[in-house]
């Protein structure tokens, strides 16, 4: 099943320095990397082509990049701007039929199988993606994301060589040939691809900051080691690698071995969202007012249709360049000003200066507030709570956040076939807790 | 859906009556049991798995096992 992948090759970087032409385009001539997001780790993100010359790539320390790059002008992030302008060219690629997963902004994923047939091949599929989001962008097709990945930075490369005029030819890798494909290329490749996969609703940002493993060390390690490429990787015997690196290591070799995860594409929702432009930079009291008249414009946004709003994005622009925003989920679904509030205020003092715009979204939405309540017994009503919950968990750490352990074969000596992992349901009756064959509640 | 318990591939240093010496860089200290575990015997994929649990020289209690057709060792939560 081939994964095309869409890549607008520095995108966050040209978003962050306002595009290509003024001051972004004297910013782009020079060496420059995006800064780490207020209280994210301290990499850098994408970077320009001259500092890429110099030995600075993404996701290489701070201070690693300013010791071989002195001169590195470093430019505010606006994830949040990077994020909408990319949801337009996401909007482009679901308009010819693809199913996308998209993790980050300029990179976009979708199974292009089912695509063959109604765009004329692989080629065809690739060629109408590219024409339908507006953008310039790189097209790779391969048999898994990572290997596509690599196909389009690999058409990206070819066209920098080129003359850089007209769109970039893709590069598709046949179905057997990802390993062959990948084994010349770099380890570094492997850069901020070794986290497991997100999913559509769960923000990048929470990611970055959650504690989670992302491996952002290993390629490096696997440099000093004299492992530079992904072939090298790839011939190595699985125990030494888990031995050495544990769990991401041997994802890392999944990866170069030209295995991977089936795609998570995220699901068509709905967009809600108010914004404020603030006078003068403003903080403190008054982002405070700003904030009680977003809550109350998007409670009375006319497309909320007496919803709940179970989760939100609070994001500013900065008065001083670059953004900023954070993603909330609430304890349940609320439609009450005041709520929203206790949920929303606390994050203005995470802002990193004063803000110029204030933007609130509803990401996701839940039941409508005025639902008529039934009589209900106690166990219907537990049942009703663990729902809310479960949907609760789930808007703030994604569609995996709550899994329920299922015995399939619980007298088995073989340890993997006596339980799996099951989504846990949602809907009150599935939700039962599970019955043992004496029909007790386990 | 997701298998509990999946083993995962570990270097074991075996002595040569094949009972386990040193998992990793650790020393095993004493092997607690040995079983042997047999199944689908009559299909196309036979499972056949040698198991041990093992106390490492730091005090930790481990299960591995080793598949006698390939001679891989995993290490299993069970």
């Amino acid at each position: 099943m081939p994964v095309a992948c869409a890549l607008a090759p520095r995108f966050r970087l040209l978003t962050a320095v306002g595009g290509e032409t003024g001051e972004g385009r004297e910013l782009l001539r020079r060496p420059s990397a995006l800064a780490p997001e207020p209280g994210a780790a301290q990499l850098v993100g994408e970077v320009s082509d001259p500092a890429e010359r110099l030995g600075v790539r993404a996701g290489m320390r701070l201070g690693e990049a300013l010791s071989r790059c002195p001169e590195l002008a470093l430019v505010p992030p606006d994830p949040d701007g990077a994020d909408r302008a990319w949801e337009l060219a996401l909007r482009g690629f679901e308009s010819v039929g693809a199913e996308v997963e998209s993790e980050r902004a300029g990179e976009a994923f979708f199974e292009a199988e089912g695509l063959r047939g109604l765009w004329g091949g692989i080629a065809g599929v690739l060629d109408r993606a590219r024409s339908a989001v507006g953008m310039p962008v790189v097209m790779g097709a391969a048999p898994g994301r990572f290997c596509a990945y690599a196909a389009a930075r690999r058409a990206d490369g070819a066209a920098r060589a080129g003359d850089g005029r007209g769109p970039a030819s893709p590069v598709v890798v046949p179905g057997a040939g990802a390993r062959r494909f990948l084994s010349p290329l770099p380890v570094s490749l492997l850069s901020g691809r070794l986290a497991s996969p997100g999913r559509w609703d769960r923000p990048a940002w929470s990611a970055a900051t959650g504690g989670e493993d992302a491996g952002d060390d290993l390629p490096n390690e696997l440099e000093r080691l004299g492992i530079a490429t992904l072939g090298r990787l790839a011939g190595l015997a699985a125990e030494a690698v888990a031995d050495r690196f544990g769990a991401i290591g041997l994802r890392a070799l999944r990866l170069a071995r030209g295995e991977d995860d089936p795609l998570r594409p995220r699901r068509p929702h709905e967009r809600l969202a108010v914004e404020l432009e603030l006078p003068d930079a403003t903080s403190g009291q008054q982002l405070g007012h700003a904030l009680e008249l977003l809550v109350a414009r998007l409670l009375s946004h006319p497309e909320r249709r007496g919803r709940t709003l179970r989760s939100l994005r609070l994001s500013a622009r900065l008065a001083a360049g670059g953004g900023w925003a954070r993603h909330v989920a609430l304890c349940s679904a609320a439609g009450e000003g005041e709520r929203l509030l206790l949920a929303l205020s606390p994050l203005l003092e995470l802002l990193p200066g004063p803000a110029s715009v204030l933007r609130l979204e509803a990401v996701s939405l839940g039941a409508a507030a005025g639902e008529q309540l039934s009589l209900a017994g106690p166990g219907q009503r537990r049942r009703k709570l663990i729902a809310e919950a479960v949907r609760q968990a789930r808007a703030a750490g994604g569609s995996e956040a709550v899994l329920r352990v299922l015995e399939v074969d619980p007298e088995s000596r073989v340890p993997e076939r006596r339980e799996v992992l099951m989504p846990f349901p949602e809907d009150q009756e599935a939700a039962r807790p599970p019955r043992d064959r004496e029909g007790r509640a386990r | 859906m997701r298998r509990l318990n999946k083993p995962w591939p570990v270097p074991v240093r075996v002595g040569s009556d094949g009972r386990p010496r040193a998992v990793g860089s650790l020393a095993v200290s004493a092997v607690q049991e040995e079983w042997l575990v047999e199944d689908g015997w009559w299909t196309r994929r036979p499972l056949r798995r040698r198991y041990f649990e093992l106390v490492l020289e730091d005090g930790s209690n481990v299960v591995v096992f080793t598949e006698p057709d390939s001679g891989r060792w995993f290490r299993q939560r069970t």
